[in-house]
């Protein structure tokens, strides 16, 4: 199927088409020769069974005529058996009257004309066209031990001999008809001796021999001890008996035949001899106990069928190369269309939409694939215009995206460390927004030189709103934290500037702090912003308080509480936003408060940067690849204390 | 073309010997042409006879005429002869010799349908058995003789009909010839009831062959030649069986004798395994001292034979 999968399509339709014949024709040659062997056999074997009756029919009507010839002189011979002399005339007259009989004897027993002696049998017989009368019987030839005589008068009963050559007369093959005659002796009937007739058997197997049935089939008599008296081989005439032919080609079911002949029985079967299956149709000649047998092979009588089925499987090998050929060329033609349909969306897959499509004058599916290809031609045409402009538009805003996340990172301090001159502080921070642009800020600067102000936010929202807002938050940020010392009022500040026309309702969660280096006394606000985390000198950590203040923006004139902290030696923070806590893996489980605080217990480090990119790293692993929803913001700041 | 040959020989030897040459034997099988008597033809036809220097003449009785008149009238100076036969007529004063025993044993039997219930011997009794009119007939009549059986003997020339027609209870047949005739007339081998005349004592030598005394005495180193090459014929025949049986088929086809190559092949089996003398004591061609006494005696007492005849003048052997 491999292979076939391979060819072409029309070789596929080819292939099938041919298959579906071939079986079609297996099966109706099938039935054909099935149904055709039946009726020939029937007709064989009919045919063969008339002529086994016509045969035996004529065969026996020569044998029966001459047993009335004999029936009829027994009653003359009989009635003048007194007069010896006149028996030659008996003998003669027979043969006069009887073109047929060639030879003629009145065999009596022994001495039973004394004056004639121990033998007495006058006998005729033809010498070309002349009768020659003689006397049979002398030492040498002492007929009362022949069959002829001896079986008849043992049985006295009526005897046809195993046929035998005429020694005397040309070698033809002969039988005799004895019939035993009787004389009265004082009342009794007593057997007087034996007539006979000699038939020559050459009628007979001209009859026999004539016989023909299908190319070899022939008809044979086979006498009563089994003997073959007419055979188309001459040689097995009177040579061999159907027990020595079944003994020399070791076929016991020709001997079992050869019984059931010699039982009298008709029949008609198969046997198998010298490799060849025979059909032996058999009847007795009710007359002579021989048997008439018309043999023919099983072989040759289904001979034409093969013939005439040879031709058949010829034609159809010839009609089945000459369909195939047809067949493949008008599938070809057919689908030849499809080739160019195929080249034609090639060339339209490589933008070539204006391509030639092939020229179809037919109304059928090939015209309905035209017109799907020429509606496919428009379609993509008007869809690639369109792809293009949105493309175009695409370009313009990732651009303008682009443009506004510069100007937004530029907004935010990105040099660390930010105050090498400044030893009481180090600080690092990070901001990787979800979009091109994004909603978190983080700031960082000196108010004065012991006064480090720094923050850390999440609009709400994210995309260019957001970062507009963000804008806007640092931008007054940075305008009014260089005027105040209280976290209160810088936020105080910022959210009445926000709140005032914030139609769209935006805000922003905001934690600021500012940090005195010198006493490292810490106020700070916490707009809503999530607490943040100091770690202590002795790396002990925890959030700080959660706030009750509202994120700015929502509310103008909401006053804001400020809180105060000192931090020790090498006390650390860590801001965050939302983004961290809140990152979400493929379970969509979130990051949490809880794997912060023991990933930050477990760092054990001074240096800010590597806090922020640890704790990176492990947001990374938690969130295993899963797209980020929310911008990360992160800063870390360690207070080394006041180096007076 | 062989045969043309040796027709030519036969007719040239007959012609320039006719005047019985020295080297000339006429020979005489005791039946017509049939694988009993392959050892002859085949010495013939391979030419051993003519390697011995011998012209031999093989001429077959008829079927009224028989080898032993034929050696009577000096027709025949070697016949084969039944042992039986040989000793009636050297019993009736006919100066016959045995100078080679072929035949070692008996293959004498009667066979009667198994549907005329004779089962044994003795059912014999008051039946009609068939038996040769040609002779042949000394053992089985001995046998039931010796048995005190009163039995109507039929002769039958040569055929088995009046067997198979059912017109005899029984008859005499030879195991090698016969008994497979009625086989291949379609009775079955177990539908007979056989009796082997070696089972009830009468396993007597059959073929043998004879002179005359005064052919003996004379024609020595001839009859010496003559059953070397007949012997060298046997062991042929016993080697080449095809070829042996071709040789019988062909003369019988000239004889028109009716036969087949199933009956002769069954012939020539027998007649190798009769020829093995077995547990007698003897070489192959000899005759056994004891089988001649074994013989001569149950002839003697069914009064086929009177008088004493020797061993040592019945038997002359001319094998070295």
């Amino acid at each position: 199927m491999e292979i076939i999968s391979k060819k072409s399509l029309a070789s596929r339709i080819v292939f099938y088409v041919a298959a579906f014949c071939v079986l079609l024709f297996l099966i109706s040659l099938s039935v054909f020769y099935f149904f055709s062997k039946k009726s020939i056999e029937e007709k064989t074997i009919e045919n063969a069974l008339e002529i086994t009756q016509n045969t035996v029919l004529k065969t026996e009507q020569v044998l029966i005529s001459s047993e009335k010839i004999l029936n009829n002189y027994r009653w003359l011979i009989e009635k003048n058996i007194a007069y010896a002399d006149s028996m030659e005339a008996y003998t003669r007259r027979i043969l006069q009257m009887n073109p047929e009989i060639i030879g003629c004897a009145i065999a009596f027993k022994p001495d039973f004309f004394p004056e004639k002696g121990y033998y007495f049998s006058p006998f005729t017989y033809r010498n070309k066209d002349l009768l020659v009368s003689t006397q049979l019987g002398n030492e040498e030839y002492d007929y009362f031990v022949m069959d002829w005589y001896q079986i008849p008068a043992t049985l006295e009963k009526p005897y046809w001999s195993e046929p035998y050559y005429d020694t005397g007369g040309g070698n033809a093959l002969m039988t005799t008809y004895s019939m035993p005659f009787y004389s009265s002796n004082n009342g009794d009937k007593e057997l007087a001796g034996i007539i006979t007739i000699d038939l020559s058997l050459e009628w007979f197997t001209d009859i026999v021999s004539s016989v023909k049935i299908l190319e070899t089939g022939y008809a044979s008599v086979i006498s009563r001890n089994g003997t073959f008296v007419t055979h188309p081989n001459t040689d097995i005439i009177m040579n061999q008996t159907i027990f020595s032919f079944a003994a020399e080609m070791q076929s016991p079911g020709l001997r079992q035949i050869g019984r059931n002949m010699q039982a009298g029985k008709t029949g008609f079967e198969d046997v198998v001899v010298n490799g060849r299956d025979l059909i032996v149709s058999y009847k007795p000649l009710l007359t002579s106990n021989w048997t008439l047998a018309v043999v023919f092979s099983r072989d040759e009588m289904y001979a034409p069928l093969r013939q005439i089925s040879l031709v058949l499987i010829f034609i159809i090998v010839i009609g089945m190369a000459l369909m195939v050929f047809i067949v493949k060329k008008i599938v070809e033609q057919q689908i030849a269309p499809l080739k160019c349909f195929a080249r034609s969306s090639i060339e339209i897959a490589e933008g070539n939409f204006n391509t030639e499509l092939p020229d179809i004058k037919t109304e059928d599916e090939m015209k309905e694939l035209h017109n799907a290809f020429v509606h496919m031609q428009t379609d993509l045409k008007k869809y690639i215009k369109n792809l293009k402009e949105t493309t175009s538009a695409k370009e313009k805003i990732e651009s303008e995206l682009r443009i506004a996340r510069e100007i937004q990172m530029g907004m935010i301090p990105k040099i660390f460390p930010p105050f090498p001159d400044t030893p009481e502080i180090d600080l690092y921070a990070m901001l990787e927004p979800a979009k091109e642009v994004g909603g978190d800020l983080y700031d960082f600067f000196m108010i004065d030189d012991t006064h480090l102000c720094y923050a850390i936010g999440d609009v709400s929202g994210k995309g260019v709103p957001a970062s507009l807002f963000m804008a806007v938050t640092r931008t007054l940020l940075r305008s009014v934290a260089p005027k105040q010392r209280s976290t209160s009022e810088i936020v105080n500040n910022l959210n009445n500037s926000l709140a005032i026309g914030n139609e769209s309702s935006m805000f922003v969660t905001f934690f600021i702090g500012i940090i005195n280096l010198k006493t490292g006394e810490m106020n700070y606000t916490n707009a809503g912003h999530n607490p943040p985390i100091i770690i202590h000198a002795d790396n002990k950590s925890e959030f700080f308080e959660i706030t009750q203040d509202i994120p700015i923006g929502l509310f103008e004139n909401y006053d804001y509480t400020e809180k105060t902290r000192v931090l020790s030696e090498n006390d650390r923070l860590f801001l965050y936003t939302d983004g961290i806590t809140e990152a979400e893996n493929w379970d969509e489980e979130l990051y949490s408060d809880e794997r912060l605080i023991k990933c930050i217990r477990a760092i054990n480090s001074l240096d800010p940067t590597e806090i922020v990119m640890k704790v990176a790293r492990d947001v990374v692993v938690h969130v295993n690849d899963c797209q980020q929803s929310d911008d990360l913001t992160m800063m870390s700041i360690i207070y080394k204390g006041s180096k007076k | 073309m062989k045969c043309l040959q040796t027709f030519i020989l036969c007719v040239l030897a007959t012609s320039l010997f006719a005047q019985a040459q020295p080297n000339e034997l006429t020979f005489t099988p005791h039946w017509l042409p049939q694988a009993q008597f392959a050892g002859y033809y085949v010495a013939q036809e391979k030419g051993f006879y003519a390697d011995e220097g011998i012209v031999v003449n093989i001429q077959h009785p008829s079927a009224s005429v028989n080898a032993f008149q034929l050696l009577a009238d000096k027709s025949a100076d070697v016949i084969s002869l039944f042992m039986v036969t040989a000793l009636q007529a050297r019993s009736d004063s006919f100066k016959i010799v045995n100078i080679a025993q072929l035949s070692q044993h008996s293959a004498l039997m009667f066979v009667s349908h198994k549907k005329n219930g004779i089962e044994k011997l003795n059912q014999l009794d008051g039946k009609r058995i068939g038996i040769w009119k040609s002779g042949f007939d000394e053992v089985p009549k001995a046998l039931i003789q010796s048995n005190n059986y009163e039995v109507e003997w039929v002769p039958i020339l040569s055929s088995i009909n009046m067997f198979m027609i059912g017109g005899i209870d029984a008859m005499t047949v030879m195991w090698y010839n016969e008994y497979d005739q009625i086989i291949n007339a379609g009775i079955n081998p177990d539908e007979l009831n056989i009796f082997n005349f070696a089972d009830y004592g009468c396993d007597v030598p059959e073929d043998g062959l004879y002179c005359l005394e005064s052919t003996y005495l004379q024609r020595k180193p001839e009859l010496e030649k003559f059953v070397e090459a007949t012997m060298l014929g046997w062991k042929y025949a016993k080697n080449n069986p095809d070829e042996a049986l071709d040789i019988v088929l062909a003369e019988m086809k000239k004889a028109h004798i009716a036969t087949n190559l199933t009956h002769q092949k069954w012939m020539l089996q027998c007649m190798l395994e009769l020829i093995e003398p077995g547990t007698k004591n003897v070489k192959k061609g000899e005759l056994a001292e004891t089988d001649f006494h074994k013989t001569r005696n149950m002839l003697k007492e069914s009064n086929h034979i009177n008088g004493n005849i020797s061993f040592d003048s019945f038997y002359k052997p001319v094998l070295k």
